[in-house]
């Protein structure tokens, strides 16, 4: 297929979209600039991480959309690789959105870590096998490319060697996803990681964020193109939905075992992380972010409208999504909160440590969230076409 | 338009089924299996399951020391009183910023018997460990434990500043050094004093007036520190026995020496 034979101007994009597209870019590039700068001056003067409290906000967008794009690569693999027709509409744009998720999240960790240039040379020529981090990165980059291949045949209509792609990528993503859990789990003497359903509670938390995703993503694509849903979205979309309800009742469970462990000591392996989750500073977060929005909002609005209205799955969809968001901040910061020596009556020790993200975190944060939605609409304007063409050809 | 009415269709029963359409579902279940499982072995598995806590055994036994020399260091707590002049050679010797510190005391108040507080000062520094939970994280190699003396060491061009190690140090002995652009941690001060002194003594070591910090050889009979963890009713204990490291810093109770 050529791509340079339909250049005439009938082609281009109206100039709303581009201008929601540049609109989105700028904010981009503003929280960008963030992190440049503080890979300039040294995070030490901007980040508000500290020696006690290494990862910070930063940590959150990347596990975020490193989950998310797992859950969209799980999803367009219910249709491409698994052939279940209902799902087939949806398969190249939820490959796209995996894709763009991944970039998000790993230019989020490469904005996080101290000395990314380093990443590459020494990833490669000095690897630590025994290392998850090294693994997963290894994994979340091979993903990438395996997904950029299948993203690139699925443009040219070869769906028979974009699924072998797709089924290597899938596959490459859920082992990546289960080593999260590991790396996650050493952080020192805190357990908060390290509860035994943690690798089923990441693989069940990256299906509903993609699932979410989809709802919302495919629904704000059909505002952009002022069009209504066709018959076969639309019926992809519910069965999306009937997915996301029960993925939301999966998650409820997980969520009633941290509501246990804050208010019950012997059910968790670091009681003082979950009572500081459930009942203590981050009690708001829990409550309203985890579980409000999260699963009880989105378990209501579906209940309600029995998952047939796709403007409330959307909406459900980015209730979850802004919960989810705030789970893994949780999650990342809450178990590092407790004292190294906190059972040694040290003198002048708090109870917890406390953390707080700085201007540049939570800039560089609405960056990458920002280059990920910009590469969406970015998306919508190139590949309307791409997306129309999945439901003839796989 | 309506979704399909799962509740309003009637119960075909499995024999209905095709043989294609169960084979579908068998490779659709086998798949999905071999995946988890898959991904589960390159997980590398649990982080406890790599636990190095082995049933107590804090301490290999004499002879059984896997490195030569086997550095050590023996805290005689007790004899501790924060003059902090430990702290202050650390600095000096080993370009230490004023941001970060190798080493530190932390002071305790230890309820009694009676009821009362006994105050105790700690000194704290990397515990060297057998079983580091900072060099398994590390991506790139750029902490690793020496293979003839077992000190963990940093190599700076290496490290990423990915703070993993930060994260993971049970004894929050590591911080970020701006001016090499990495991680910095005690290393015994392998190169600067314990290479001055032939091996000998460590800044810290030797500007403690009270005795408190013993650095030797687990391997050589004739140092003080293998004399005192080999002196039968010696008590001694480690930080943090539970997170599995197997710590090469000792402590013990100025009274039991």
């Amino acid at each position: 297929m050529n791509f340079y034979t339909n250049t005439d101007t009938s082609t281009l994009p109206p100039m709303n979209q581009i201008l929601i597209f540049v609109g989105l870019t700028l904010i981009c590039v503003i929280g960008l600039a963030f992190g440049l700068h503080t890979m300039l001056v040294g995070h030490h003067h901007t980040l508000g991480t500290t020696r006690e409290v290494p990862w910070g906000l930063l940590i959150t967008p990347y596990v975020f959309f490193a989950c998310l794009s797992t859950g969209l690569c799980m999803i367009s693999s219910l249709g491409q690789i698994f052939g279940l027709d209902t799902f087939k509409p949806l398969v190249t744009r939820t490959v796209f959105l995996s894709l763009i998720a991944m970039a998000a999240g790993l230019l989020c960790i490469a904005l996080e870590i101290e000395t990314p240039w380093r990443v590459g040379y020494y990833a490669l020529f000095s690897p630590q096998p025994f290392s998850n981090i090294w693994w997963k990165a290894t994994i979340y980059s091979l993903f990438t490319v395996f997904t950029i291949c299948n993203f690139l045949l699925l443009m040219i209509r070869r769906e028979k060697f974009a699924r072998v792609f797709g089924f290597i990528a899938f596959a490459v993503v859920i082992i990546g996803n289960l080593n999260m859990n590991s790396d996650m789990e050493l952080l020192g003497s805190r357990g908060f990681w390290s509860e035994g359903y943690m690798p089923l509670y990441f693989l069940s938390l990256s299906a509903l964020t993609g699932c979410a995703a989809i709802l919302l993503f495919n629904w704000i694509g059909s505002i952009f193109h002022k069009q209504s849903l066709r018959s076969q979205d639309e019926k992809a979309l519910l069965a999306t939905g009937r997915l996301f309800f029960v993925l939301l009742l999966g998650i409820s469970y997980f969520t009633i075992v941290k509501i246990m462990g804050g208010f019950v000591p012997k059910f968790t392996n670091n009681p003082e992380a979950m009572a500081l989750l459930v009942q203590g500073d981050f009690a708001k977060n829990f409550w309203i972010g985890e579980v409000g929005l999260a699963v009880l909002l989105p378990l209501a609005l579906i209940s309600l409208t029995k998952g047939k209205n796709v403007i409330v799955l959307a909406l459900a969809g980015i209730s979850c999504l802004i919960g989810a968001y705030v789970l893994f901040y949780d999650l990342v910061i809450v178990g590092q909160l407790v004292p190294h020596f906190q059972d040694y009556n040290v003198v002048d020790l708090p109870q917890y440590y406390s953390y707080s993200p700085s201007l540049h975190e939570i800039m560089i944060s609405v960056g990458v969230t920002f280059f990920f939605l910009a590469a969406f609409i970015f998306g919508e304007m190139l590949f309307k076409k791409i997306y129309i063409h999945d439901q003839y050809n796989i | 338009m309506k979704g399909i009415q799962l509740d309003k269709l009637k119960n075909e029963g499995p024999e209905t089924l095709s043989l294609k359409e169960r084979r579908q579902f068998l490779k659709f279940g086998l798949v999905v299996t071999g995946v988890f499982l898959g991904g589960s072995i390159f997980s590398l598995t649990s982080a406890q399951a790599q636990g190095a806590y082995r049933g107590g055994k804090v301490v290999p036994p004499a002879g059984q020391f896997p490195y030569k020399p086997h550095y050590t260091m023996v805290i005689r707590q007790g004899q501790c009183i924060d003059c902090e002049l430990c702290m202050e050679a650390c600095v000096r010797t080993n370009s230490v910023p004023a941001y970060g510190y190798r080493t530190t005391i932390l002071e305790r108040r230890i309820p009694n018997a009676e009821g009362e507080q006994e105050r105790a000062f700690m000194p704290i520094l990397c515990n060297q460990c057998n079983q580091p939970s900072c060099v398994r994280v590390c991506p790139t190699g750029a902490t690793y434990k020496d293979a003839t003396t077992g000190i963990v060491l940093m190599s700076p061009k290496k490290c990423i500043g990915c703070k993993t190690c930060m994260a993971a140090c049970p004894y929050n002995q590591r911080y970020y050094k701006e001016e090499d652009r990495a991680i910095d941690k005690c290393n015994f001060c392998f190169d600067t004093k314990l290479k001055e002194s032939g091996g000998k003594t460590t800044a810290c070591s030797a500007a403690c007036p009270a005795g408190v910090r013993i650095f030797g050889d687990l391997t050589d009979p004739e140092t003080e520190a293998y004399k005192l963890i080999h002196t039968r009713g010696n008590v001694f204990w480690v930080l943090k026995p539970e997170s599995g490291t197997l710590p090469n810093i000792f402590y013990m109770d100025a009274t039991d020496a």
